[in-house]
């Protein structure tokens, strides 16, 4: 068994505990009820969208233009594919817990306009690679698109404090004393544990689909 | 306390399912694409 394989396994065993979890074992949250299950969805998307995928296409895309690695334009490529579907499913479950809990499915509040803006700009960045024809020039357009998304991520970050926001501050990735209860941090890290290794599962198999791609065609 | 709106629940973890299977599939179709000429080369050898 490869190890990407491997890594496909044990992303779907740790999200059947984590689906678990959140769906069966973590207690009924007080004030939200059940709705408050769908943070065990939306939360880790977020998490690896934000603070794993945007890091790795920030690094590989300046490991790039200083190496000129086609290894590290990949591993930006793959990436920022695997980063717009985690980020579309932010976005997703985060509208259909604001429709019981906020009454209304979307607001141009500025956490929520700053996610969007983040996901047009993964968008723009596959769009950009498929719109350029000569693989070196759609990889140095990449790489610089790339950069300048991932400095959008501290002004995701950061919305919530900056402006007034219907969206709460962090609960977990904040300085100070955790806020959420155990029963519901525990279902959480193994939520966010599992999607992190199928993001992993997803770049690994990615950047080998497009390494056969690169050999086929040289 | 709110209602428990189970509804709303089934539709995040249905549509995330969709989102993430659906990815999860088109890359297993685009490795069998890639993979699918190589094979045909080593047996033309």
């Amino acid at each position: 068994m490869t190890a990407t394989r491997a890594l496909g396994w044990l992303s779907l065993a740790a999200l059947a505990i984590g689906i678990g979890w959140g769906l069966g074992l973590a207690p009924r949250e007080e004030t939200q009820g059940n709705v408050q299950r769908i943070m065990y969805v939306h939360v880790p998307s977020a998490i690896v969208a934000e603070y794993i995928a945007c890091p790795l296409i920030f690094f590989a895309s300046v490991g790039y233009l200083w190496k000129r690695r086609a290894e590290a334009d990949r591993l930006a490529h793959a990436s920022a594919e695997a980063g717009v579907v985690f980020m579309a499913l932010t976005i997703i479950t985060g509208s259909i817990w604001g429709k019981p809990t906020w009454g209304t499915w979307w607001t141009w509040d500025a956490r929520i306009t700053s996610v969007s803006i983040l996901l047009l700009m993964f968008i723009g960045y596959l769009l950009l690679r498929a719109a350029t024809d000569e693989p070196e020039r759609a990889a140095n357009y990449a790489a610089v698109l790339g950069i300048v998304l991932a400095l959008n991520v501290p002004l995701v970050h950061f919305s919530v404090y900056w402006w007034r926001t219907l969206h709460q501050p962090p609960s977990m990735l904040k300085p100070g004393p955790m806020t959420l209860s155990p029963e519901i941090v525990r279902p959480l890290l193994i939520n966010i544990l599992a999607y992190a290794i199928l993001f992993a599962y997803f770049v690994a198999k990615r950047v080998r689909i497009l390494k056969t791609e690169a050999e086929a065609m040289a | 306390m709110m209602p428990d709106h189970w509804g709303f629940v089934a539709m995040a973890y249905g549509l995330a399912a969709v989102v993430l299977g659906g990815y999860w599939r088109r890359l297993a179709r685009l490795e069998r694409e890639v993979a699918a000429p190589r094979t045909r080369s080593r047996a033309a050898r």
